[in-house]
């Protein structure tokens, strides 16, 4: 059976990537977060840390599992578009680039894979945040807006690190950035804790251009809240920023030069 | 099938549009044909493998590679070739992994990927190395791994860029071999190399680039039989005598060579008229008081011969 050459680079992009540190990076801190964090944070409460939000107290860890469950499309977006970056470095980029393959069959290969992970590790966040348990309400609209927002999340986010990918010059350099970002983007938005009257109005700001509140906001609503009017106007804000970023990191993505 | 099988015309080529790496490159190599390409560092050697291999453009000229246009169809030309990189290129996956990987990308079946697996493992003596990552390999092992994985598909053309930088002498002359037994099988060869000694045991053809244009072509006997007049002379002075290179130089004043060096008691001639001039030699240091101890006389080497062109 032929496999088309997109399959094939996913494949290979699979492989490569499931060793230990990337699979304790992808699953491994998420879920100490949804552990240790929320059981934690719950602790410091007597009666239990409640977060009231859409006219709803719900406990900290139910509050919290969809946020970790957002995490997983910036995590694997990080895998997916940093794979251009070491393919660049250790030489494998080049190495593609003269085998059977186009370029945009490479990129695709990347998505691919970067959408791969998000989904898996997505459903085993969710396994694990329902054996807490994590008070949940199914229904197929949620299931299909959490499915949409973390694949276009995790587009969002690959195609913000290929962007880092194909203009960082130094291992230094790429690793600050991704470093400087993943603070960042973690823990300035509405994944870890809400949006309150104290907030400091900064922060506010960040947690506003920050795509993982959008996200994390969304999953909140597919499985706590309801999907309503926020939720579609936060799935519209991530689809735009989706296609600014996908079509920024086309065009560095055209001009990349092999090797670094 | 086309009678030459890369096909390379005036390619010229600039990455800063001041200076040329490539400056009316041409040369051709036929089907199972092992062709040598030799120049110093920055001669133009990567970026013509570069453009051969449709991993960059150029700013004029037009080539073929095994009869597609490196433009037009640069698809058909990736397909049907080989390429180990100058740099290391691995996955960050074990040994085997990379034997796999590499096959599956070429979509080489299963069963037959894991029989070549096996055969170039045991080929290349990567066996006790297998299941380890390519992190944790040495240099030389890490560019086993490389050009061994190259050979998991099947090619009509391979482009060596200095494939044996870093290995010892064992497992270069097993790598070379490997490349001949292909190249006997059809299978054309376009090798870069600064070790001279291998392209002279290797190569059917040489071509010796230089500020981006083939200088000089040929086999090595060619080579060598074209500068053969041109012999090293060296003569040992005795220990007192300390010389200066202004000295000899006027000693010899009369006489003219390619080139002349002096290194403390050590005068070494390279000339084409050895035979001719030995005697005046000899004479003229005897007349200025030079005790000479000993003399060699070397015939020419690839060594000479690339330096002799790329110092033109």
């Amino acid at each position: 059976m032929k496999i088309p050459a997109f399959l094939r680079l996913t494949i290979r992009n699979v492989v490569v990537n499931t060793d230990m540190g990337t699979m304790i990076f992808m699953l491994g801190l998420p879920t100490l977060y949804l552990f240790v964090m929320g059981f934690m944070f719950q602790g410091i409460v007597p009666t239990g840390l409640q977060i009231k939000q859409n006219g709803l107290d719900i406990p900290y860890t139910t509050f919290l599992a969809p946020g970790i469950i957002a995490l997983q499309s910036f995590t694997a977006g990080n895998i997916g578009g940093g794979m251009l970056w070491s393919d660049r470095r250790w030489g494998m980029f080049e190495q593609i680039m003269v085998g059977p393959f186009r370029r945009f069959e490479y990129l695709l290969g990347i998505i691919c894979v970067s959408i791969f992970f998000a989904i898996v590790g997505s459903l085993i966040m969710l396994a694990f945040a329902l054996a807490i348990p994590v008070s949940f309400n199914y229904n197929l609209i949620g299931v299909l807006s959490f499915l949409v927002t973390i694949v276009m999340g995790t587009i969002l986010f690959s195609s913000l690190f290929l962007i880092i990918s194909g203009i960082a010059k130094s291992m230094q350099a790429y690793q600050t950035i991704t470093i400087v970002l993943f603070f960042l983007l973690d823990f300035a938005s509405t994944s870890f804790y809400n949006i309150t009257s104290s907030t400091p109005v900064w922060l506010v700001y960040i947690a506003d251009i920050n795509p993982l509140t959008y996200i994390s906001n969304i999953l909140r609503d597919s499985f706590i809240y309801g999907v309503n009017y926020q939720t579609f106007t936060s799935m519209g804000i991530i689809f735009a920023g989706m296609v600014v970023l996908f079509a920024i990191s086309m065009r560095v993505y055209r001009n990349i030069r092999s090797g670094i | 099938m086309p009678e030459n099988y890369i096909e390379i015309e005036n390619l010229r080529k600039t990455y800063d549009g001041k200076k040329y790496a490539l400056d009316g490159l041409t040369f051709n190599t036929g089907k199972g044909e092992i062709y040598g390409l030799l120049g110093k560092n920055g001669a133009g050697k990567s970026t013509s493998i570069k453009i051969m291999t449709t991993l960059i453009g150029f700013n004029s000229g037009k080539g073929t590679v095994a009869g597609y246009d490196i433009v037009k169809e640069a698809a058909k030309i990736r397909k049907c070739i080989g390429v180990v990189q100058q740099e290391e290129s691995y996955d960050f996956a074990t040994v085997e992994n990379n034997f796999k990987l590499a096959g599956l990308l070429w979509e080489v079946g299963r069963e037959e990927r894991d029989s070549r697996m096996n055969e170039l493992i045991d080929l290349f003596g990567l066996d006790e190395i297998r299941k380890k990552r390519m992190f944790d390999l040495s240099g030389g092992q890490k560019k086993r791994v490389q050009v061994a994985r190259e050979f998991m598909h099947d090619m009509k053309v391979i482009f060596l860029d200095e494939p044996t930088v870093g290995l010892d002498p064992i497992m270069r002359r097993k790598i070379l071999d490997y490349i001949r037994q292909k190249a006997n099988k059809g299978l054309t060869v376009l090798f870069t190399t600064q070790n001279l000694e291998e392209a002279d045991m290797i190569c059917d053809r040489i071509g010796i680039i230089n500020n981006g244009m083939i200088v000089e072509e040929g086999t090595s006997s060619q080579l060598k039989n074209k500068y053969g007049n041109l012999r090293t002379l060296t003569i040992w002075a005795g220990d007192e005598s300390m010389l200066s290179k202004e000295q000899v130089q006027n000693i010899f004043s009369d006489l003219s060579f390619d080139q002349l060096e002096v290194k403390e008691n050590v005068i070494t001639i390279i000339t084409k008229n050895l035979e001719k001039n030995l005697g005046k030699i000899m004479s003229l240091l005897s007349a200025n008081n030079i005790q000479v101890e000993r003399i060699n006389v070397e015939n020419p080497t690839l060594d000479d011969v690339f330096i002799k062109v790329v110092q033109k």
